[in-house]
């Protein structure tokens, strides 16, 4: 049986088109609205903003911390506090992504995890517990032995 | 429970600062309602146990009785549905992505790409 707990938020493509298109669709705004919101503000260097508006939905509000062109992009992640949002605060989780050439193809992953506990305020809700909980519960999964 | 209203109830569970204290409480160790109650000395007993039955409610602590006691563990299991939320949302966004790439760079590749079964999507270990 799979243990439902034993995976953490990461998810590989394979996608036939080099790392340079492909990280196009992570720092140009108009490419990320072909796959992502409606609208997306991106200035995409380290401090610079990165929100994208879900159409009609939520809004997503993060900040770009780490770029290397071509390779790797981290920025935070989390929801303006609208009606409906899921409730994940901004600045409490973090996406990373990885770009990986291979073949002429690009290996792409996606981690998306909590901030470490020190730097989530304690009085905000909600999720930016939720992840690190969770990220927990995954490392203790592959440390220890399947719970009976 | 259907899968957005147990995410719901996880959501609201955690959302209150004591259900967080406790759920770091009964995070390794099982403990009694009267246990967790002397962390909260400022807070009535019946105020603890209202907390309590929520997050069991929200599944996110199991309970078994113990004798005249109840005994309080965390629930691992109870996060899932929120951790499928974000899941899916990704890889919904993401196979967009990969189809937009592709169509840029590769527009033959990309009309080939159609012919063959989607999806090399997957969860990995850590």
């Amino acid at each position: 049986m799979t243990e439902p707990d034993a995976k953490v938020i990461e998810q590989t493509l394979r996608i036939s088109a080099r790392p340079e298109t492909v990280w196009r669709y992570w720092t140009d705004p108009q490419r990320m609205c072909d796959w992502w919101g409606a609208a997306a503000e991106l200035d995409a260097r380290p401090g610079g903003i990165c929100r994208v508006e879900m159409g009609g939905g939520p809004i997503m509000r993060g900040e770009f911390l780490e770029l290397v062109p071509f390779e790797r992009i981290v920025f935070t992640f989390g929801w303006e506090p609208t009606t409906g949002a899921p409730d994940i605060t901004p600045g409490s989780t973090l996406v990373e992504v990885t770009l990986t050439a291979d073949a002429g193809d690009t290996i792409m992953t996606l981690r998306h995890t909590g901030v470490a506990a020190t730097h989530v305020d304690e009085h905000k809700s909600g999720w930016a517990h939720f992840l690190p909980l969770l990220t927990d519960a995954v490392t203790r999964a592959t440390r220890t032995e399947p719970q009976p | 429970m259907e899968g957005g209203l147990a995410m719901d109830h996880a959501m609201r569970a955690v959302a209150d600062p004591t259900r967080r204290a406790i759920l770091r409480l009964v995070r390794k160790d099982e403990l009694a309602a009267g246990e967790i109650a002397r962390h909260f000395p400022s807070m009535s007993r019946p105020a603890v146990s209202q907390h309590l039955r929520v997050l069991a409610d929200s599944g996110l602590v199991d309970v078994r009785p113990d004798g005249n006691r109840r005994l309080y563990r965390w629930r691992r299991e109870g996060l899932r549905d929120a951790v499928t939320f974000v899941e899916e949302m990704w890889s919904d966004s993401l196979a967009r992505l990969r189809a937009a790439a592709e169509r840029e760079e590769w527009p033959e590749r990309a009309r080939a790409a159609k012919r063959r079964p989607p999806a090399d999507t997957k969860e990995t270990a850590p």
